[in-house]
């Protein structure tokens, strides 16, 4: 499943009353919204909200049990376990941890990731260097990740994250760790990805940086959205 | 795909060596198992060997009715070897068993007629059938009624011996092969576990189940392979050990060469299986989990 260029009209997702319940709990209670291409949303509230379950219906990481979730017009429900490695390559996912391996180098670590989905030898040594580029941390392309800073470590899984070129970032709290200072410059590093073309989707209780952002937000509570901000550019 | 397959087995490797600790955990479990099991094994096979053998040196003694005719012998001959649980059955001539008995016992044969009947030695495929094998002879009609003769207690003693040796072999077999099964297991689980992260990273960039998979199968084959050849070694050392016991012990027993290439190729492959096997395994429940 390709995902298509910004410019084509349909919007990239769509939740329509989507439901997501764990034996007792429920994560999601009947929440829709609509994220066109290009865009640039934050979905904040507190830990346990359901606003990182909405990144991970998207990355087929959890399923919903009820409503739809369409990404670029196909239901996620549909797509068969087999089909999900497929469909996580269209997208980058940052986790909140980094989830570096830490005996290997920054190159290592994204190269790892590259040759993962089955990279040659040859396009790794091409595109590592400037995919470290892209996030200014090619500069520290042989230090272990023990060796950098939270920004710089975050850096280095925003770089893994955009190995498949994806037009839809997922980012799950990446200032969850960081200072004021780094967080301010992983979501400007996110925003300067975004005015490239690439949809960013950013899971965050860190109101500060996102009121400084100026993006659209959509707020949830309980697992149901409680508020919806449109972007300034786009309200 | 060639460059891809490089990747994946050399992941294997650098899992195997960063991981030293649970590798050599794992390694080792291998070798304890298969070296018990196999050794086990090992004995095993020379004492079934040894027991199949033990059949063939009891016998026991058919005696003729008097006057049968050749062609009667011959047809008797034929009778008892189609008899369940009758390896052989060879005739012996009244005349040879006198001649025989003339030259162990000359004074106490001399200026007596032949007295002997025409025999057949019997000997037996199956200790447990004795029983039946002695009714079904005692019913043709050449032979002497109550001329069976054999030692039955002895060979009560040595059938019953002989099953508990079976018995113990496939217990204690059996018992050890689900043993090692779990260690090895729990040995893959722990790689599996310690490893978290880069199954997450995979997952996450979007490797399929495959690739994934792959090295920990891989690194699971490995570590039973290397198992399997410690524990072709550590027999190999226990039969030469016990080979060098018995002959100073003068013992009569012999061991017989150790198939060093063919313990090496069963070791290794039975190890290299049972490891990837287990991966597999314990690779079902963790990818469960990091989907």
């Amino acid at each position: 499943m390709d995902l298509p260029p910004p410019s084509s009209g349909r919007p990239l997702v769509v939740f329509d009353r989507v439901e997501v319940k764990y034996s007792e709990t429920v994560a999601l209670d009947g929440v829709s919204f609509e994220v066109q291409k290009g865009e640039f949303v934050f979905f904040v509230g507190r830990t346990g909200a359901g606003k990182s379950t909405i990144l991970k219906v998207i990355s087929r990481e959890v399923q919903h049990t009820g409503g739809r979730a369409l990404l670029d017009g196909r239901e996620l429900g549909e797509v068969r376990p087999r089909e999900v490695p497929h469909l996580r390559r269209q997208m980058g996912i940052v986790p909140q941890d980094f989830a570096l391996l830490p005996s290997k180098r920054v190159w290592e670590n994204v190269a790892y990731a590259m040759r993962a989905i089955g990279a040659s030898s040859r396009e790794v040594r091409r595109k590592v260097p400037e995919i470290l580029e892209r996030v200014s941390i090619g500069h520290r392309a042989d230090a272990f990740p023990h060796q950098l800073s939270g920004g710089e470590q975050q850096r280095v899984a925003i770089a893994r994250a955009l190995i498949n070129n994806p037009l839809l970032l997922l980012a799950d709290e990446p200032t969850g760790n960081l200072d004021p200072e780094h967080s301010i410059e992983i979501m400007e590093l996110l925003a300067q990805l975004n005015v490239r073309g690439t949809t960013v989707l950013v899971a965050s209780h860190d109101m500060l940086v996102v009121e400084r952002m100026d993006k659209r937000v959509i707020r949830l509570e309980s697992g149901r959205i409680v508020e919806a901000e449109e972007e300034a550019g786009l309200a | 795909m060639l460059d891809h397959l490089v990747f994946l087995i050399g992941e294997a490797f650098v899992a195997l060596r960063r991981n030293r600790m649970l590798s050599f955990a794992a390694v080792s479990t291998v070798a304890v198992s298969l070296y018990l099991l196999g050794g086990l094994g090992y004995v095993y096979l020379r004492v079934s060997a040894f027991a199949e053998r033990i059949p063939g040196q009891f016998d026991m003694r058919v005696f003729l009715k008097e006057g049968v005719t050749f062609d009667q012998i011959r047809s008797t001959a034929r009778r008892i070897r189609s008899v369940d649980g009758v390896a052989d059955a060879r005739h012996i001539p009244r005349e040879i068993a006198w001649r025989k008995m003339r030259e162990q016992m000359p004074k106490e044969t001399e200026g007596l007629e032949n007295p002997l009947p025409d025999a057949f030695k019997v000997t037996l495929s199956d200790l447990g059938k004795a029983d039946s094998v002695r009714a079904a002879i005692q019913r043709i009609e050449t032979v002497e009624p109550n001329g069976i003769v054999y030692d039955e207690a002895a060979r009560q003693y040595l059938d019953q011996g002989l099953r508990f040796l079976r018995w113990l072999g496939g217990t204690l077999g059996g018992l050890l092969l689900v043993t090692a099964g779990v260690l090895i297991y729990n040995a893959i689980q722990l790689t599996v576990v310690a490893r978290a992260r880069e199954l997450r990273i995979m997952r996450l960039v979007g490797a399929t189940g495959f690739t994934v998979g792959t090295p920990f199968v891989i690194e699971g084959a490995l570590q039973g392979l290397f198992g399997g050849a410690l524990a072709n070694v550590l027999v190999w050392m226990s039969h030469t050990h016990l080979q060098q016991r018995l002959a100073s012990l003068q013992a009569t027993a012999d061991l017989g060469p150790y198939p060093v290439a063919m313990g090496f190729a069963a070791f290794c492959g039975a190890g290299a299986i049972y490891g990837a096997v287990c991966s597999l395994l314990s690779l079902r429940r963790a990818m469960r989990q990091t989907t």
